[in-house]
């Protein structure tokens, strides 16, 4: 694979993460996502590409919730890749696995191999109301029932960005580029950049204290960082 | 072996071409039923092809149910044939003669049945091309050979195309004897198909050897195809319960295991249904039978090990899978469901003469077995998927809906009309190899008693 | 087509008078051959004396000890397995050699004291990822229960074999000690109905059991002494592919042991025709080596975990990997391209020396799991570290040797007191047998009693 300059790293802070969901919505806005009613929650068919796990914890009247958002790991390693029989999901210069649409026959064998739970079919064709026709995103296309989905880390921001850089004859610089879901963390719990800068703010953040990676043990290389949760004693 | 009687050649050829050349009367109406039915399962897959695969029950992280269950399961099926046909061949047993040809049919029949579920069960199939046939050729982008779903058509339809050959050449000498008693359209098919088979000194030797090296070329090819087809779920590393080693060599004894029972159900109907109760006889069962007991016993210790195995990391996420199996209503039923029909049940009963001898205690032995083979496949994939990695707050479930029950139902459907359509151009019983077996009979008489025996050179 | 069956003209006299030979007659080559056996066997006795000074804190050390154990149950415990399996599919061509299969079980006894000091090796089952969950004693219990069920379901299949030519001997022998002892030995059979069906009715049936329980010992020896001594070693193929090992080379001692018996003057029983049934088996069962083999491979090569990758190094393709090539070339490739051919399958030689490379791949085989689980020290979740390869020093080839002339030794002496050829097997192949003219050819009938 060529040398790129960039390597795409996101990070999450968990102990800022308040479960709002605001990621999730302006993931679904910005990429195009099909709209998820209580009938699809309920037939295990929610098209999320971000979404929070919560996992309640403890006893009356210690109960906790814990919020993890999970999204696509972009796997150096990825599991998802071998499988597919038709190539239609591989991994580009960038460390960014990507999902080639019009090549997709819907196999889901990917699917099924992602221990993360992160990539999502397509059971119907995607339907919009009148009233939301408009907010589509032209940059994103529409996908069709029958394939397979998921996030991309935003790759069409990305790729502006990188012609914007490119026409300027410079590298995309630290912060330039914000995936949706970035962008809306009303905590700043995301944080997103390229790891190949030393100087980025995820480069950074790599060798935290708090830093760990989900299903480590697999060897499948995911290139999302997450920060553990701050537990705080509660005394009296 | 058992004494029996001796039949002229002319008996033979009457009893056994008969049925082929006069259409019995119940056959129309029956073959119009499974028709209807096959007709539901077009009708279904239309329906998904025109609306979506939401029609099913399938959902995330359960993407794959009962259509991947059939599939692996007709796969299954379709290991029988060369079982009994190629390996009782080669060991010269001499019951495997009525029982050969009806093997092979099925395996052809059920693997053709077997490829059309990928077929159906994809998300854009009229984007196969991608798939099946490396089509990108101005593009250079090929089908991925790491991927299992690659070695599966290869492996499918080297299978196909192998047992199809075995099936022809086995029916040469049957084509030549209907070529020269038939008229009309029919002479005119079995003088094609019999290739100008004379009945020569050379032609039988070169058929003979033809079925022997077929015999044995075969069986590694049938070894690798439940192989390559349990791979598809052995290399998902990501889902613990089906991430053992052992599931090549589990699913190959499986699909033996289902389709000898598979194989002892069409002999039983062939013989309620044309009466030939002088070529398939108690002793066929009794020796089905025993192959059965020893398969069955040693499926089960394969499947024992692969629980126990399973349940090894005592704590991790493979549990999570088995807990769904054995204690979460209704996967326990099915669960149990299961491991009775397809060992408690058959397994003690086999160990019985009078069982083995009795048509009827067969039949209904080897429809439990594959009742419970098609649960077990469903067990395996469904629950592994359900429970996959500790993600516990995205597990999910899944029960099939009517668009896939009625194309599992077709696909009964279309392996029994296969079986049947064929009878009716072709006998299902080797007529030639009947005749090979009345003439190396002959009978021995040791002391005071007359024993059966068997000529060999 | 050349005849599965042994040669048309011997006689019932002609056969007992061959059978009972060994028992009363012993030659020169016998003593030069239980001289050399027993010095070594000596040789290895003392070796495991020496061995065990060391006591049984280093696990490594006993590395080799197990791998011979392993080694003498594919070869002695697996061989009677061909007199079984074909005596109860009822095979004609098993008669020569049942008997010679058989006859390995008398080595059950030793294998199973040499298997007494591994259960001080293997640890308790608490804490660690075993079959056997948290069940602490378990291994030990149930090991050593299964190898004695098996050595003692062996040994009455055995004598259920033999107390019919124990009869003939008896019959035959003038009077005297050794008479007495035959007597004694055949239990007042005098070859009624009834006493047949009961010896069948024990052969079959035990015959099965010892079936059945040879697998159940392979699954528990694999399982406990190299599966669970590796942490995050989750193989469930590794006892079915041990298993299948096990019988190749069952097979193979068997074929070496009738080229031996044909060169000691048995010929005119052991003709091409065992050797070619045999072969077939055996050509089989290397196929079936490699299908076993890549199983384990694909799956834990595919997933890329880190700690299935540490495993295959261990096994496969780190430190042993120059045994683990000798045996793919001595069980797979090397089998596979001499029994390919049908001129060298039908034949005495080639299945010969298919056996020979078996034995030595099997055995090279059984060191490399075996020394390399033991020589692994971590009791964690997952492998981390590859520990280097262990070799063997002059104590280790002093017990392997040792081992495995005290079990040929064993053999020898049983053969005085038990007929290599089963007499009264061989006597009811001929009453089975006629010669018929069918169409214009000369063929034998064999018959087959339901």
């Amino acid at each position: 694979m060529p040398q790129a300059s960039y390597k795409w790293q996101m990070v999450v802070d968990i102990d800022r993460c308040t479960g709002c969901q605001a990621c999730v919505v302006a993931c679904q806005a910005e990429n195009n996502i099909p709209l998820n009613d209580d009938v699809a929650f309920r037939a295990f068919r929610a098209n999320e590409w971000v979404r929070i796990e919560r996992y309640w914890e403890g006893e009356y009247p210690n109960v906790k919730a814990r919020f993890i958002p999970v999204m696509c790991q972009h796997c150096d390693n990825a599991p998802c890749e071998p499988v597919c029989p038709v190539y239609a999901t591989h991994h580009n210069e960038e460390g960014l696995n990507v999902q080639i649409y019009p090549r997709c026959v819907g196999v889901r064998f990917c699917a099924n191999n992602c221990p993360y739970h992160a990539r999502f079919f397509n059971w119907w064709e995607p339907v919009w109301p009148e009233s939301l026709r408009n907010h589509l995103n032209q940059d994103v296309t529409i996908r069709s029932r029958g394939l397979i989905e998921k996030c991309t880390f935003c790759i069409q921001r990305i790729r502006r960005a990188e012609r914007e850089a490119t026409r300027e004859r410079r590298l995309v610089a630290d912060g330039e580029v914000l995936p949706a879901c970035v962008q809306a963390c009303p905590t700043n719990a995301l944080v997103f950049g390229n790891v190949k800068d030393p100087q980025s703010r995820v480069s950074r953040l790599l060798g935290h204290e708090r830093g760990y990676r989900l299903l480590r043990e697999l060897g499948v290389g995911p290139n999302v960082l997450y920060l553990k949760k701050v537990e705080r004693e509660v005394h009296g | 072996m058992e004494a029996r009687e001796r039949l002229t050649e002319a008996q033979i050829n009457e009893d056994l071409l008969g049925p082929t050349l006069r259409t019995p009367r119940w056959f129309w109406p029956v073959a119009g039923f499974l028709a209807l039915v096959v007709l539901a399962g077009v009708v279904s897959f239309g329906l998904m092809i025109n609306r979506g695969l939401g029609l099913t029950g399938l959902d995330r992280p359960v993407m794959w149910g009962a259509l991947i269950t059939t599939f692996v399961f007709w796969v299954g099926i379709s290991h029988a044939g060369v079982m009994i046909s190629s390996i009782l061949r080669l060991a010269q047993a001499e019951w495997r003669r009525p029982v050969t040809r009806a093997a092979e049919l099925l395996t052809v029949f059920a693997l053709s049945t077997a490829a059309i579920f990928p077929l159906i069960h994809v998300g854009r199939p009229w984007r196969l091309l991608y798939w099946f046939l490396p089509y990108d050729f101005p593009r250079m982008v090929w089908p991925n050979v790491r991927s299992p779903l690659i070695w599966d058509p290869a492996a499918i339809f080297t299978y196909l195309s192998g047992a199809s050959l075995f099936v022809f050449v086995a029916l040469l000498p049957d084509f030549a004897l209907a070529r020269d008693r038939t008229r009309g359209w029919r002479h005119r098919l079995y003088s094609v198909l019999s290739l100008g088979f004379r009945g020569s000194l050379r032609q039988w030797k070169l058929q003979a050897i033809a079925g022997i090296l077929l015999s044995a070329l075969i069986l590694p090819v049938f070894v690798s195809v439940h192989s390559i087809v349990s791979w598809d779920f052995a290399v998902a590393m990501s889902v613990d319960g089906w991430h053992a080693t052992i599931f090549a060599p589990y699913f190959v004894i499986g699909a033996v295991h289902s389709g000898v029972a598979a194989v002892v159900t069409v002999m039983a109907l062939m013989l309620w249904l044309f009466g030939w109760k002088r070529y398939i006889r108690p002793e066929h069962f009794d020796s089905l039978g025993k192959l059965e007991l020893a398969v069955g016993i040693g499926w089960f210790y394969f499947f024992f090990l692969e629980v126990v195995f399973g349940l090894y990391g005592l704590g991790g996420p493979d549990l999570a899978m088995k807990q769904m199996q054995l204690t979460q209503w209704p996967w326990s039923l099915l669960f149990g469901i299961f491991i009775v029909t397809a060992a408690f049940i058959p397994i003690p009963l086999w160990m019985f003469r009078r069982v083995r001898r009795s048509i009827l205690a067969m039949f209904l032995v080897s429809i439990s077995v594959n009742i419970g083979m098609w649960f077990e496949r469903f067990l395996i994939i469904v629950p592994g998927l359900a429970r996959k990695q500790p993600f516990a707050f995205s597990w999910g479930t899944y029960s099939p809906r009517p668009v896939e029950l009625i194309i599992v139902a077709a696909s009964f459907a279309l392996v029994l009309l296969g079986l049947l359509l064929f009878t009716r151009l072709f006998p299902p019983i080797p007529i030639y190899d009947m005749k090979e077996g009345q003439v190396l009979h002959q009978d021995l008489q040791v002391g005071r008693r007359r024993v059966p025996g068997i000529v060999r050179e | 087509m050349v005849s599965h069956e042994h040669a048309p003209d011997l006689t019932p006299d002609r056969i007992a008078q061959d059978g009972l030979r060994s028992l009363l007659v012993s030659g020169p080559r016998f003593f030069a051959a239980a001289r050399i056996l027993g010095a070594l066997f000596a040789l290895g006795i003392v070796g495991f004396v020496l061995r065990l000074r060391g006591g049984f804190e280093d696990r490594a050390a006993w590395g080799y000890y197990a791998g011979l154990f392993a080694f003498l149950l594919a070869t002695v415990g697996s061989a009677p397995m061909v007199a079984i399996g074909l005596r109860l599919t009822k095979a004609n061509w098993r008669r020569p050699l049942a008997r010679a299969a058989e006859l390995y079980l008398v080595g059950g006894v030793f294998l199973f004291l040499l298997f007494i000091p591994l259960l001080y090796l293997v640890p308790s089952a608490q804490g660690r990822r075993t079959i056997w969950f948290s069940w602490p004693n378990a291994p030990h219990l149930w090991d050593a229960w299964a190898l004695a069920m098996l050595v003692v379901c062996g040994l009455l299949v055995l004598y259920a074999s033999a107390v019919p030519d124990f009869a003939s001997a008896r019959d035959s022998l003038p009077g005297g000690l050794r008479q007495r002892v035959f007597a004694w030995l055949a239990c007042r059979w005098r070859g009624r109905q009834r006493q047949w069906a009961v010896q069948r009715g024990v052969l079959v049936l035990l015959g099965a059991f010892y079936f059945m329980l040879l697998v159940l010992v392979y699954t528990l020896i694999s399982s406990d002494f190299a599966i669970s001594m590796v942490p995050g070693w989750r193989d469930p193929l590794f006892p079915t592919y041990q298993a299948l090992v096990g019988l190749q080379a069952g097979v193979a001692t068997v074929i070496l042991t009738m080229y031996l018996l044909r060169r000691i003057g048995y010929q005119e029983y052991l003709g091409v025709g065992p050797f070619w049934s045999l072969a077939k088996i055996l050509l089989a069962l290397s196929l079936l080596w490699f299908y076993f083999w890549f199983s384990g491979l694909i799956v834990l090569w595919y997933g890329r975990q880190p700690v299935e990758q540490n495993i295959l190094k261990l096994l496969w393709y780190g430190p042993y990997l120059p045994l683990f090539l000798l045996t793919a070339v001595l069980n797979f490739v090397g089998p596979l391209l001499v029994l390919m051919w049908n001129p060298l399958r039908r034949s005495v030689v080639g299945p010969a020396i298919a056996s020979g490379m078996i034995l030595v791949g099997t055995f090279l085989d059984r060191i490399r799991f075996f020394v390399a689980a033991f020589s692994v020290e971590e009791t964690g979740v997952a492998l981390e570290h590859v520990p280097p390869a262990h070799l063997p020093d002059g104590i280790d080839m002093m017990i392997v040797v040792g081992g495995i002339a005290g079990a040929l030794f064993i053999y020898l002496m049983a053969t005085r007191v038990i007929p290599i050829m089963a007499i009264w097997e061989l006597r009811e192949g001929l009453l089975l047998r006629a010669r018929a003219t069918v169409v214009r050819l000369e063929a034998i009938v064999l018959g087959k009693p339901s």
